[in-house]
């Protein structure tokens, strides 16, 4: 994995990880790699994985079993409102840097719709 | 946290010339600290001292809660180049030597780490290249069961993939509490190992920094911090 040099690599872990649960690549209840294994995968220090998981334990997004390891909450809707929080803060700044161009809700919406019409046609 | 490492007050000259100036640096445990400098900052010479090869006159070391330079060997493992040892040195002639001299040397240990590096007992020093000359030293290093690991430019002109190998085995054969500081010259191929930064410069010890410090109050990565540093531009 390549990390952004400016940005702490714990969230870049974190983004990584919970992509990872998203995308169900670690299923709901499923347990997670050791910390040194994914140290090991991730070429980072075990304390900056550590720093990772804690904060996603603190947002229930892992749950760690005392002397069994971490595992993936089962909990469905904990994964979809991290799913929901990831798609907001990804639209955020172009929702606000498409206000700055003074361009209201209607117009915004068009353009994306457009956009992703574009990237269809793209792909075909 | 316990302070793994303390230096105290220390001045260290050589031939009249200072090499380290008023330096004082605590160190917790169980973290990854990166030591940079420039060629000649003293970087060489801060970890002789620590690690008790060199004698001060000025200043107190403290590793593990111990000042005494008898028991600061035990607490450390620091990396040695190998200029000791004959061209005609076998790697299993280096290892018993390794073993018999330290009494934290784990020849299981060495043997692990030497497989996962991929190498070969019967070599001998002279053939092998500087990639495997530097795996060859990490794993003798790591081998000992120290508080303390100095690993001296680990890095220094060795190729991209056996850069990949020293480094998991680094991350792999590190224990939770133990601490390791590593001097480069090259940043970036140790970046994302370091949880902290000391920075040598002009003799003096910059204070420590956490990497994470450097990324979320000065948006920088530790490459570009450092030659910051090293302009003056950041004080």
């Amino acid at each position: 994995m390549e990390y952004i040099e400016n940005i702490p690599i714990y969230l870049q872990i974190k983004d990584y990880l919970e992509e990872k649960i998203i995308t169900e690549s670690y299923s709901l209840g499923e347990q997670m790699p050791s910390v040194r294994q994914l140290a090991l995968e991730l070429a980072v220090n075990s304390n900056t994985v550590q720093k990772a998981l804690k904060v996603m334990i603190e947002e229930g997004v892992i749950i760690t079993l005392r002397g069994k390891g971490n595992f993936v909450t089962e909990n469905a809707a904990i994964v979809e409102e991290l799913k929901n929080q990831i798609v907001s803060e990804t639209f955020d700044s172009t929702y606000d840097k498409l206000h700055l161009l003074k361009m209201n809700n209607q117009e915004i919406t068009n353009s994306f719709s457009n956009y992703v019409k574009q990237k269809e046609k793209n792909f075909e | 946290m316990s302070n793994v490492l303390k230096i105290e007050e220390l001045n260290y000259k050589k031939g009249g010339k200072k090499i380290l100036e008023d330096v004082n640096l605590k160190l917790d445990s169980g973290k990854i600290i990166g030591l940079l400098g420039e060629n000649g900052a003293g970087k060489t010479t801060l970890m002789r001292i620590i690690a008790g090869v060199n004698s001060v006159s000025e200043g107190v070391i403290t590793v593990n809660g111990n000042t005494k330079k008898i028991l600061i060997k035990e607490n450390v493992s620091l990396s040695d180049h190998l200029d000791g040892f004959k061209a005609t040195n076998k790697i299993s002639e280096i290892v018993h030597f390794y073993n018999a001299v330290y009494q934290d040397f784990s020849i299981t240990k060495y043997e692990d780490i030497a497989n996962f590096l991929g190498l070969d007992m019967t070599k001998k020093l002279a053939a092998l290249s500087t990639g495997t000359r530097g795996k060859l030293v990490i794993a003798l290093t790591l081998a000992r069961s120290a508080k303390l690991y100095l690993l001296d430019e680990p890095l220094s002109g060795i190729d991209s993939i056996s850069r990949k190998k020293i480094i998991s085995s680094i991350i792999r054969w590190k224990d939770d509490d133990s601490t390791i500081i590593i001097s480069d010259h090259y940043v970036t191929a140790i970046a994302s190992l370091l949880d902290e930064v000391v920075i040598i410069k002009n003799q003096k010890i910059r204070d420590l920094i956490p990497v994470e410090q450097i990324q979320s109050d000065y948006h920088l990565g530790i490459e570009a911090y450092y030659e910051k540093v090293y302009l003056g531009e950041i004080q």
